[in-house]
């Protein structure tokens, strides 16, 4: 079964890091694009995030990620440009619209941070798998129905996805076209919802008895099928993330 | 329809696994079924010949004529495909509307839909089920409902996929009766099968299907007399044919009623 996850299974030291470390980053990381908003900083923390993308092989993948942001990089470029409160300095101008240096200036930290997020939240999702964080947020003491919610979200997408063509297959058998002008499309949509939905259902009610069965509501303290990882330099990664926040911090308290 | 032939068809889900590479097989009067491990492609088969999957390579032909440029949609005035699964098909709240979907569709009126629905009903003994919520019904009835469903087109194929899961006794021997009124109807009846069994009781044909290949085709009596290649594909033979091989007769039994009579006479 296939699942919907952005996951790529590589061997890299960041796929080795925990799951939680890699969590503490992408807090960490945006905090610090807020903490300090110069664009030489940021640029800086977008370069080591960049670097962890290279570093874990999965720079590649992140690319349709980030390309997906780049109509909200162009729009808050415009935007901030051409409308920010403290505009003064011409840049240039297109008829009687001014594009200003200050709003410019807005716009690179505003750039520069959602290229933080995206990166940051890249490292963490292409790297780790659901499975292992999930299981290593339930160790932390999260919900198991927390996290039996993420993975069946997850599983559920593809499931009705499949469960749908097999649904289109039956009733094109019976003579339904599904293809075609907007008007076949809508006479199409009930009998090709009605199974999806009914099914679902039945899946959902099949799928919590099944849970049930094997005593997933108990108030039984749980073990864990899989042995735990050994996450080598955890503490260490941890506590120089955490530093450089506290450095950060002290050093904008200072300036 | 007197044929459905597949001329050297190619076809794969994925582009490292192929399924079926240069696959011949025709489909004549003879009631047929296919046999095959869960894999072997046979569900494969089927979809490409209801235009739902389209071959990479090679053509579909009904009584000679190309049927490649068809949808699915088109195809279903000649064939007719009951699917595993009826949960995937049933959503009006009336049985009776349920089975007259896929006659309406095919462009009969709704008169006529109305009497095909109810003789299709009458062929799977659910007349009086007309007026019910299908969702109400077992399982296996809901099943015979989706047979009916496909029954009421009227096609001149029909091909059943795995129709006695899940059926008792009573079911089987409904889908048997139904599948020699359509053969007597001069109808194309195909059914994939894991009921050796069942294959071996009512069908005329049989063909073993092994990783998308063809490895036995012929009458259903030599088909299941060959143990050691059935075996290759993972198949027993049927459980009346083992009884007669484990008594010591070398004559090969498909009917229970064979084996009985020639116990009788020995006696």
């Amino acid at each position: 079964m296939n699942t919907m996850t952005l996951y790529v299974e590589k061997d890299s030291p960041v796929h080795h890091l925990d799951p939680l470390v890699k969590l503490l980053y992408v807090v960490a990381a945006i905090a610090l694009t807020y903490i300090l908003p110069e664009p030489l900083f940021i640029a800086g923390v977008l370069f080591v995030t960049l670097l962890l993308l290279l570093v874990g092989k999965v720079f590649r993948n992140s690319l349709p990620i980030l390309t997906l942001s780049l109509f909200l990089i162009f729009s808050l470029v415009i935007v901030q440009g051409f409308f920010h409160p403290d505009n003064v300095t011409e840049l240039f101008s297109l008829g009687p619209l001014v594009f200003y240096e200050e709003g410019l200036y807005v716009a690179l930290i505003l750039v520069l941070r959602v290229l933080v997020m995206i990166g940051s939240f890249s490292v963490l999702i292409l790297t780790t798998s659901p499975d292992e964080m999930v299981e290593r947020l339930i160790k932390k003491g999260m919900s198991p129905r927390i996290g039996h919610v993420i993975l069946s979200v997850l599983q559920l997408i593809p499931q009705m996805r499949a469960t749908t063509s097999k649904i289109t297959d039956a009733q094109r058998s019976r003579g339904m076209e599904t293809e075609g002008s907007m008007l076949t499309r809508i006479k199409a949509f009930f009998p090709l919802m009605g199974p999806v939905v009914l099914n679902s259902l039945n899946e959902t009610k099949e799928r919590s008895i099944a849970l049930e069965m094997r005593g997933f509501g108990s108030s039984m303290k749980k073990t864990f099928l899989n042995e735990e990882k050994q996450y080598p330099y955890n503490k260490l990664l941890g506590g120089i993330i955490i530093a450089i926040v506290i450095l950060g911090i002290v050093w904008r308290v200072m300036a | 329809m007197n044929t459905f032939e597949l001329k050297d068809v190619a076809f794969s889900y994925s582009l490292d696994i192929q399924i079926f590479d240069g696959l011949d097989l025709t489909f004549d009067s003879r009631t047929t079924a296919i046999v095959g491990q869960n894999g072997a492609g046979k569900t494969t088969l089927v979809k490409l010949m209801k235009g739902l999957l389209k071959p990479s390579k090679g053509t579909l032909l009904i009584d000679g004529d190309s049927i490649d440029k068809q949808t699915a949609a088109q195809l279903s005035r000649r064939v007719g495909l009951v699917f595993q699964n009826p949960n995937d098909q049933i959503f009006k709240t009336n049985v009776l509307e349920e089975v007259m979907f896929g006659p309406l569709n095919i462009g009969m009126s709704r008169n006529e839909a109305e009497k095909a629905a109810r003789e299709a009903l009458r062929k799977v003994d659910l007349e009086s089920k007309a007026e019910d919520n299908p969702y109400d019904l077992s399982l296996s009835e809901r099943k015979l409902i989706a047979l009916s469903s496909i029954l009421a087109m009227d096609t001149e194929m029909i091909i059943f996929d795995e129709p006695t899961m899940g059926q008792d006794f009573a079911g089987k021997e409904k889908i048997k009766a139904i599948i020699e009124e359509l053969h007597t109807e001069g109808k194309l009846v195909l059914c994939i099968l894991h009921d050796m069994d069942f294959a071996a009781e009512v069908f005329e044909r049989t063909v073993v299907m092994n990783q998308g290949e063809i490895i036995l085709d012929g009458p259903t009596r030599d088909v299941f007399s060959k143990k050691e290649v059935l075996e290759k594909a993972y198949l027993e033979q049927p459980y009346v044919t083992q009884i007669a091989h484990a008594l010591g007769y070398d004559e090969s039994f498909i009917h229970e009623s064979e084996l009985i009579n020639f116990l009788n006479k020995n006696d």
